[in-house]
């Protein structure tokens, strides 16, 4: 099969040497729904923010390879990347803010990128954004290409992002965070719109999320980061039926489950993601594990059970 | 993100207005203690001598053989003698008035706040003129002048300085002991208010400075015999095109004084913004 | 909408009526009254206290602070005595060269400012943003009136370049009129330029730093897109405001330039009537130039609510 996203060893670095993201190794292929989870800071928003060009300028990344869709972003130009980006790659971002402009209208920004890369006139541009912003569950899409973004809610929003990122047809979408900030019933509509993009065009997904249970249903293979490594990789339902990682266990033991009983504690993880200023021996994580051993603070090695099933432990628990 | 660069250039601010600005108050300083020449003695034998023709006059000599280099020291006297007693007239008076519409409130307050609007909507030396055509021409009509220019400014900012604090918790629960007015004032609010006003006394002689200057460049302002930069430039005017140095010093006197005071300014603001952040 | 617009204008009537009266309290104050003023200090009892009759000048303050709002709102402003003639002619007269003057010069300092602020901000911390922070240093601090007299010296008598002095009426030909303004107006947009230069970059990199820019890098829109449709829109909203306020600064600001210059404007009307204390012309003449100013920070107010959508709807929902 094709990969699309084929990274092997991405560093992420500040100008002041704290390494952000270290030896990370991310793959894809063709019509996969990719999941990414971790805690906050832990580098999976900085890797996908690599993918789509985005980085900022005062982070430096290398690379062993870094190959996203044919296009080697070690040698590659700079407008050859940005030109793959807008042509190929659609970006989802988190809803928190803003990412569509306050004073433009939803029809003069939604369609700018596909009139540069298709050679669309703007009227067959609009027209395409009148259909997708349909089918992404909007009732009245003319009156909503109208509007200005401030005008609507946090889930149509979101579905405009969405839309948007559809407008070039791209190979690959990037949702970092998607669902962030939504409600739960609209997180589930959001979500379920990207299952059926992935369906009906054979699109893939790299979905960034720090909630694992959403991640759960919708993924294919999931990547467990901590502190800017991969902690563990597995397909989805081996993940949650065998985790091996002791992280990844007490993530999965997290998740709220819904029948919680009334005066039951809700789980936490102890302690906090370390501070990355200086170079950690070993394990990155051992000092929250309960596990830990002495050879812990010394060395760490990953290990392989199956044909996909990678984590970093000393011990297979 | 804070970068290494953006602070070196900030601090540069900082040192680069401070040398300035000392360096005009040395210069006034020294009007006391030692001119090469008084300011007005006239030596017409050596009238329009060149900046470096005579050892004893460097900057030269205008008109009448005044040695240009002592008018120029002494005029740093009432460039910073008159800005500096302008503004602190008009900051007291500033920030009571704004002090007293914040915490009287009521229809005084709103009485005082649209006159500080008028005050403010008289554009630029406008209403310093017409003070000066009030008071009359000379120091005191400058004084005047500029000390009302300077009222707004500070009435505003304490104003939306007292009412933003208001909300804050030290203040509700210095008010819920029932802290008198005065005290709360003291106590309270001018530790609150003291670093923003020093930041903004400093901008303002800069200002000062300009109107100042721009007044007795007028012919409105400090008035002659008395040495001023402005009213050098003034006197200038009639000769200039034959001999242009008399322009260059005065003006560079003043753009260096405005600017040492406006860096200074900027400079103890970011010190500021940087100390609460 | 409307709502917003009323506001705005309520608040520009209020604060013009505060003007008013500062404006007829100061001069109220000059010591000896318009009739000795006109007269002379040798004029006799009796003359002065007919010419006080005659300019209603023995009725209490009040009345005659009445009678002269209400000549005001009639455009009718006075008699100046030193030239005997109505203030509203003289304004007449002389207003052309300073609007000339104001908005040539607010136009070059937006221009200016515009495009350095804007490249100072995209390349932040390179030679071009520190270019921009000498200009803005220098163009906040160095007096209009040396610049004034440095630029005649060099392009007026060195070089030639511009007449030195005087005005060509735009009637006698486009260009004499240009050339005859070009240096007033450069002078005077050189003092203007530093605040505006200042405004359009802080707001520029507010806008740079915006999500909604990471989204148009994301489309792979031309840099030029990116900066002009995108971040330049929500950067503009505070410099116009800017504007709006430094063009009352700017009118002040030309009393000094046309007096280096020897332009027949309003500006040098305002100094002989401050010179010669003619209290009616010097009334009638702050008055007009103040009511212009807030007129104009008015019309600018109403105009960013038009180019701010978020404004115009919310007022609508009120």
């Amino acid at each position: 099969m094709d990969k699309l996203i084929d990274i092997r060893n991405l560093t992420i670095k500040t100008p002041g040497g704290r390494v952000l993201v270290n030896r990370v190794d991310l793959d894809m292929e063709k019509g996969e729904i990719l999941g990414v989870v971790g805690e906050s800071g832990c580098g999976k928003t900085l890797t996908a923010k690599t993918i789509i060009n985005l980085l900022p300028e005062n982070l430096s990344w290398e690379a062993d390879k870094f190959e996203v869709l044919g296009v080697d972003y070690l040698t590659a130009a700079a407008r050859v990347k940005k030109a793959l980006v807008g042509d190929r790659i659609g970006y989802v971002p988190q809803n928190t803010g803003f990412y569509l402009h306050p004073m433009i209208k939803i029809r003069d920004q939604i369609a700018d990128g596909h009139i540069l890369y298709k050679k669309r006139t703007p009227e067959q541009a609009l027209d395409k954004a009148t259909r997708l912003v349909s089918a992404v569950g909007i009732r009245d899409a003319p009156r909503l290409l109208n509007s200005y973004p401030w005008q609507l809610s946090g889930g149509m929003r979101q579905r405009v992002n969405i839309a948007m990122a559809l407008m070039n047809n791209p190979a690959l979408i990037v949702a970092d965070e998607p669902t962030t900030a939504l409600d739960s019933t609209v997180q589930k509509q959001v979500v379920d719109l990207f299952r059926q993009v992935n369906n009906d065009y054979n699109t893939s997904v790299l979905m960034i999320s720090h909630d694992l249970g959403l991640v759960k249903y919708y993924c294919e293979r999931i990547l467990v980061l901590y502190a800017g490594q991969v902690m563990e990789e597995a397909g989805a339902e081996e993940l949650f039926e065998h985790p091996r990682h002791p992280y990844t266990k007490m993530l999965i033991k997290v998740i709220p489950s819904l029948n919680i009983k009334k005066g039951e504690k809700l789980h936490e993880i102890p302690g906090h993601v370390p501070d990355l200023h200086q170079a950690i021996a070993g394990c990155v994580f051992k000092d929250r594990c309960s596990y830990r051993q002495e050879v812990c603070g010394r060395e760490v090695r990953d290990q392989t059970i199956g044909s996909n099933h990678i984590f970093r432990c000393n011990f297979d628990l | 993100m804070p970068n290494i660069s953006f602070r070196v250039k900030k601090k540069y601010h900082l040192y680069g207005g401070a040398s300035l600005t000392f360096l005009v108050v040395l210069l006034c300083l020294l009007s006391y203690v030692y001119m090469p020449h008084g300011p007005n003695d006239m030596n017409l034998a050596l009238r329009f001598t060149s900046p470096g023709e005579n050892p004893g006059y460097i900057l030269g000599t205008d008109y009448f053989g005044r040695d240009i280099f002592s008018r120029i020291i002494y005029g740093s006297r009432s460039v910073l003698l008159v800005c500096c007693l302008a503004v602190a007239l008009g900051s007291v008076a500033g920030t009571l008035l704004g002090a007293a519409a914040a915490i009287v409130k009521g229809p005084l307050s709103a009485v005082i706040m649209r006159s500080i609007d008028g005050l403010m909507a008289f554009p630029g030396i406008l209403l310093a003129m017409m003070m000066v055509a009030a008071v009359g021409k000379g120091q005191q009509g400058a004084i005047v002048a500029i000390a009302i220019f300077m009222v707004p400014p500070f009435a505003r900012l304490v104003y939306s300085l007292i009412l933003d604090s208001e909300n804050s918790l030290f203040i509700k629960a210095a008010k819920s002991y029932g802290v008198t007015r005065s005290r709360l004032l003291r106590k309270h609010y001018l530790p609150l208010l003291l670093p923003r006003l020093i930041t903004q006394f400093t901008a303002c002689i800069g200002a000062a400075i300009m109107i100042e200057t721009s007044l007795s460049f007028l012919g409105l302002g400090v008035q002659p015999p008395h040495a001023s930069w402005g009213l050098m430039l003034n006197e200038a005017r009639q000769h200039f095109l034959q001999y242009p140095y008399l322009a260059v010093v005065p003006g560079l006197a003043i753009a260096l004084a405005v600017l040492g005071f406006n860096l200074l300014g900027d400079g103890l603001n970011d010190l500021l913004m940087r100390r609460r952040s | 909408m409307l709502n917003y617009i009323y506001k705005r204008t309520s608040h520009a009537l209020q604060v013009l009526f505060v003007v008013s009266i500062i404006t007829f309290a100061v001069l109220l104050w000059i010591p000896g009254d318009a009739a000795q003023l006109m007269l002379g200090a040798d004029a006799t009892p009796e003359r002065l206290e007919a010419l006080r009759t005659a300019l209603g000048l023995d009725r209490p303050w009040y009345l005659q602070y009445w009678e002269w709002l209400k000549g005001f709102v009639h455009l009718d402003l006075g008699q100046s005595y030193l030239f005997g003639q109505n203030v509203s002619t003289l304004i007449a007269q002389r207003l052309p060269v300073t609007l000339s003057i104001a908005v040539f010069s607010m136009l070059l300092a937006a221009v200016v400012a515009l495009i350095l602020g804007s490249l100072a901000a995209i390349k932040k911390n390179t030679a071009i943003d520190y270019f921009s922070t000498i200009v803005m240093q220098i163009g906040s601090s160095v007096p209009s009136f040396w610049i004034g007299m440095i630029f005649i010296v060099y392009f007026g008598i060195r070089w030639q370049w511009f007449p030195v002095a005087g005005y060509v009426p735009p009637q006698e030909g486009l260009l004499p009129y240009l050339n005859s303004i070009a240096l007033p107006s450069i002078v005077l947009a050189i003092g203007e330029v530093g605040m505006l230069l200042r405004t359009v970059r802080t707001s520029m990199l507010d806008a740079i730093n915006q999500e909604f820019m990471d989204m148009a890098r994301v489309k792979g829109l031309s840099s030029f897109s990116i900066y002009f449709k995108y971040a330049l829109r929500s950067a503009m909203i505070a410099p116009l405001n800017v504007m709006g306020l430094q063009f009352a600064k700017l009118i002040g600001g030309t009393v000094v330039v046309e007096s280096v210059f020897a332009l027949p404007g309003i500006g040098r009307l305002i100094l002989v009537a401050v010179e010669q204390r003619d209290v009616f012309l010097l009334q009638g003449l702050v008055m007009f130039v103040t009511t212009l100013v807030i007129l104009i920070a008015l019309l600018v107010d109403i105009a960013v609510m038009f180019i701010n959508p978020r404004i115009r709807v919310e007022m609508q929902g009120e």
